[in-house]
């Protein structure tokens, strides 16, 4: 800014040049600008500085030499599958492939997924899936602990990705929509296998009661994301109707829904609702509370996209109408894909909470990773000291999952131009 | 006759393309529908309640409890019948849930206003506590901290100050104001509260005189002198009048055998989890709240307040936060409501909260009645919070 020295009127009254401008580029000024601005400012580093000094000291000190992670190392694969794979569960047989064969057929469906959009996120996130899981392979248990055919199995993640993407590249399966339906029939499949089928041999069913650990987790959270979407949106489109009677209905629903905690919910789902149906009739505690754990996010979900309407200009729809396209028509394609694009970050962060709540099926007595991890504790008094351990594990595994779909949901939004347009 | 044939030869839209039609059908059908699943489903659990002999009503709310509560604010004797325990367990949740709203609160802004703070470390600092804490399970955060205080030294060995505050692994103990005598103590307390009026009131006039006149009048430190000479002055005139002062402070005094603490405050170890779990777990989203609100404020509105000479701190305080509250209120309301809902966690490290007392409550009597009530109780509190979040709401909108 050499102009500075003519322009400014102080330079002009005295005559003298002024000094030139402070840095405004390179590290002294990036440092001085967010770091040193004011004396209070720098006051406020130091502190700030010194304590998270402390917190790194202490904190590496007790990962590395207090902490004492073997709990982890003990607890190993029932973290990921819970009792699934215990000789109650499973009598006479190996049923360990079940999970690792959905396992590759969801590495298989990150494969299509990346060969049907292409390069980008969706290439880093399911190469990167794939290189995780088969290094797992490498974790060094004993063979006996870890046998040689769960090993291949995980790195038999990587040829999975491959064929995916063959598939979606080169076979009829190359369009969205066509992945998109093999998506459904997988988690269907997926279903069956953990389930069993009665006489097919090395299929033998296998209880609910014994799925847990991660697995239930993102069971659960799957399907309560795929089926609470639709439903929510049904509810904010009610709940926004002119026609009275529905509008009670959907209000009805969505406020009972949200003004009760889930876990009451969830007890009430074991103890009130077997009375409904006769005694004979074939119950199944998991279904009934992924149907409770689905319904309370639906209700989240219906405000978040009933915000995303309100956000919406009444031109929108005036325009749609004066183009003659019927008042569903509307919905479906003005009014919805603006609404639900402009509440992404609420939507996702609705998923995420699901995702968080699934731990909360420990009052109806299933073991998933959460409650797993601290019946382990409660059973195994010896590990009772490195609890904490285990629970800030556990923290890291629920962040990564939970962190990354948050990420994906601001490269989306960054992708569908949110706020730029 | 005449309308019948008028309705047969209706040559207009056909019925099923009819709006009215289409709309009143749906409504019925979909009312009829709705109706008919619910009565079913009530009704085939009033017959299974009959068949199966499963008890029910509320004849058992006089009946004596007999079961100990953990920890409970009001007092309680397992002689206490069911309707009172129930409430005893309802003011646990109450107590839990607004001390946990006014700490979260204060945290949340916090760590919001740092979150916007032009320091780079200050404001990355903030960003890694919202990133990590709420992306964790509240559950989880729970154990984590549960399993922190277990390892606490026993009570025989607990971490002390000056032989006033004990902390250990039951409880945490500190000195408490308990009251000489009620009338004094009552007198005292109500002046008090006088004072602190006074003090916003004087405030609040303070305020206006520095708009108005542009010099200093002190409005912070007048507030304060008001509220402490208010209450000085009581306290000595009532211990003159009384002849003891309204409150003597107790220091807790932990007994042998079994640590039990006689005099000043104590919180049970499973209560401070909690507190310590659902307040940094809510203060993570008020923080994210309370950052998009301040950014919702125009940029405009921050520079005039600074050409007007207002320091960065004042500028917040009367001119920036004002108008973020507006932004912040509503999500505000639903995240105390979601705070509320969270303290449900309780039973899982053992603090007897509404929830947990009712799941050991429905062990001797009828399931169903308990749950409708606990299901009352907590909509009463949700539509509560709803209600005086939006009073104010309407209070600070333009």
């Amino acid at each position: 800014m050499s102009s500075n020295v003519q322009m400014d009127p102080g330079g002009m009254e005295t005559g003298r040049p002024l000094p030139p401008p402070r840095l405004s580029r390179g590290a002294v000024a990036w440092l001085r600008d967010n770091l040193f601005s004011e004396w209070h400012n720098s006051l406020l580093t130091l502190i700030t500085a010194a304590v998270i000094g402390l917190a790194l000291f202490f904190g590496l000190r007790w990962i590395i030499a207090g902490a004492d992670w073997a709990v982890i190392s003990t607890l190993g694969g029932r973290m990921i599958i819970g009792q699934y794979n215990i000789e109650a569960a499973c009598p006479g047989q190996n049923c360990f492939w079940r999970p690792q064969a959905i396992l590759l057929m969801t590495t298989a469906l990150l494969g299509m997924a990346w060969g049907v959009v292409g390069n980008g996120l969706t290439k880093r996130i399911a190469i990167a899936v794939a290189v995780v899981l088969s290094l797992f392979a490498l974790l060094p248990y004993g063979l006996d602990t870890m046998g040689l055919d769960v090993r291949l199995l995980l790195v038999a993640n990587l040829p999975a990705l491959g064929l995916g993407w063959v598939i979606a590249r080169y076979t009829p399966l190359r369009t969205t929509k066509r992945v998109s339906i093999t998506v459904v029939v997988a988690f269907i499949v997926a279903l069956v296998l953990l389930r069993g089928l009665p006489g097919v041999p090395g299929l033998q069913t296998v209880s609910v009661l014994y799925w847990g650990g991660l697995m239930l987790n993102l069971l659960l959270a799957v399907a309560g994301i795929a089926i609470s979407l639709p439903i929510g949106i049904a509810l904010a489109l009610g709940r926004r109707s002119n026609l009275p009677v529905v509008k009670l209905l959907c209000v009805v629903f969505i406020e009972v829904f949200r003004g009760v905690p889930l876990i009451t919910l969830l007890f009430m789902s074991q103890v009130l609702v077997p009375l409904a149906f006769p005694e004979n009739f074939p119950q199944n505690s998991l279904f009934r509370a992924a149907v409770v754990i689905t319904l309370f996010s639906s209700a989240y979900m219906a405000e978040n996209i009933r915000g995303g309407l309100q956000s919406l200009h009444r031109g929108q729809a005036e325009a749609a109408r004066a183009l003659g396209l019927a008042s569903w028509q509307t919905t479906l394609l003005i009014s919805l894909p603006q609404a639900i694009r402009n509440v992404i970050p609420a939507i996702v962060g609705q998923f995420i909470s699901l995702f968080k709540d699934t731990s909360l099926v420990y009052i109806i007595g299933m073991l998933d990773v959460v409650e797993i991890s601290r019946a382990f504790i409660q059973g195994n008094t010896e590990y009772l000291g490195s609890a904490k351990e285990l629970f800030v594990f556990l923290a890291l595994v629920f962040w990564v999952f939970t962190y990354g779909m948050s990420y994906v949901s601001r490269h989306i939004e960054r992708n569908l131009g949110v706020g730029e347009r | 006759m005449e309308a019948l044939i008028r309705a047969l030869s209706y040559k207009g839209i056909p019925l099923w393309r009819h709006v009215q039609v289409v709309q009143w059908t749906t409504q019925i059908v979909s009312g009829v529908l709705v109706v008919v699943l619910v009565v079913w489903f009530f009704a085939n659990i009033g017959n299974a309640i009959q068949d199966r002999e499963i008890p029910s009503g509320f004849g058992f709310l006089d009946r004596e409890y007999q079961t100990p509560i953990g920890h409970s604010f009001l007092s309680y004797d397992s002689s206490d019948s069911f309707l009172y325990a129930f409430v005893v367990a309802f003011v646990n949740t109450l107590l839990v849930s607004v001390v946990g709203v006014i700490l979260a609160t204060a945290l949340g802004i916090a760590v919001g206003v740092a979150r916007i703070s032009g320091n780079w470390l200050v404001s990355k600092i903030a960003l890694a506590y919202i990133e990590f804490f709420r992306n964790v399970p509240l559950l989880v955060q729970l154990f984590f901290w549960f399993y922190i205080v277990v390892e606490l030294p026993v009570w025989q060995d607990s971490y002390s100050v000056a032989d006033l505050v004990f902390l250990n692994n039951r409880y945490l103990a500190i000195p408490f104001l308990s009251p000489s005598g009620l009338v004094g103590a009552l007198v005292w307390v109500l002046v008090s509260v006088g004072g602190i009026g006074a003090a916003i009131f004087a405030y609040r006039r303070l305020i206006d005189r520095e708009v108005r006149t542009g010099s200093a009048a002190y409005p912070i430190l007048s507030g304060f002198a008001i509220t402490f000479l208010v209450g000085a002055l009581a306290w000595g005139v009532l211990s003159v009048a009384t002849g003891d002062a309204p409150f003597s402070i107790t220091v807790p005094n932990p007994q042998e055998p079994f640590g039990r603490v006689e005099g000043g405050f104590v919180l049970p170890g499973a209560l401070i989890t909690l507190m310590v779990g659902l307040v940094m777990y809510t203060a993570a989203f008020i923080a994210e709240i309370v950052r998009a609100g301040l950014q919702s404020v125009s940029r405009g509105q921050r520079e005039s307040a600074r050409a007007l000479g207002l320091s960065g701190m004042t500028a917040l305080r009367h001119v920036t936060f004002p108008q973020a509250l507006r932004v912040i209120v509503p999500p505000l309301i639903s995240q105390y409501l979601n705070l509320t809902k969270n303290s449900s966690l309780a039973g899982a490290i053992g603090y007897s909260d509404l929830t947990n007392v009712a799941k050991t409550m429905t062990q001797t009597a009828p399931a169903v009645s308990i749950f409708l009530m606990v299901m009352i109780a907590y909509l009463v509190l949700s539509l509560t919070y709803s209600l005086i979040g939006n009073l104010y709401n309407r209070h600070i909108r333009f």
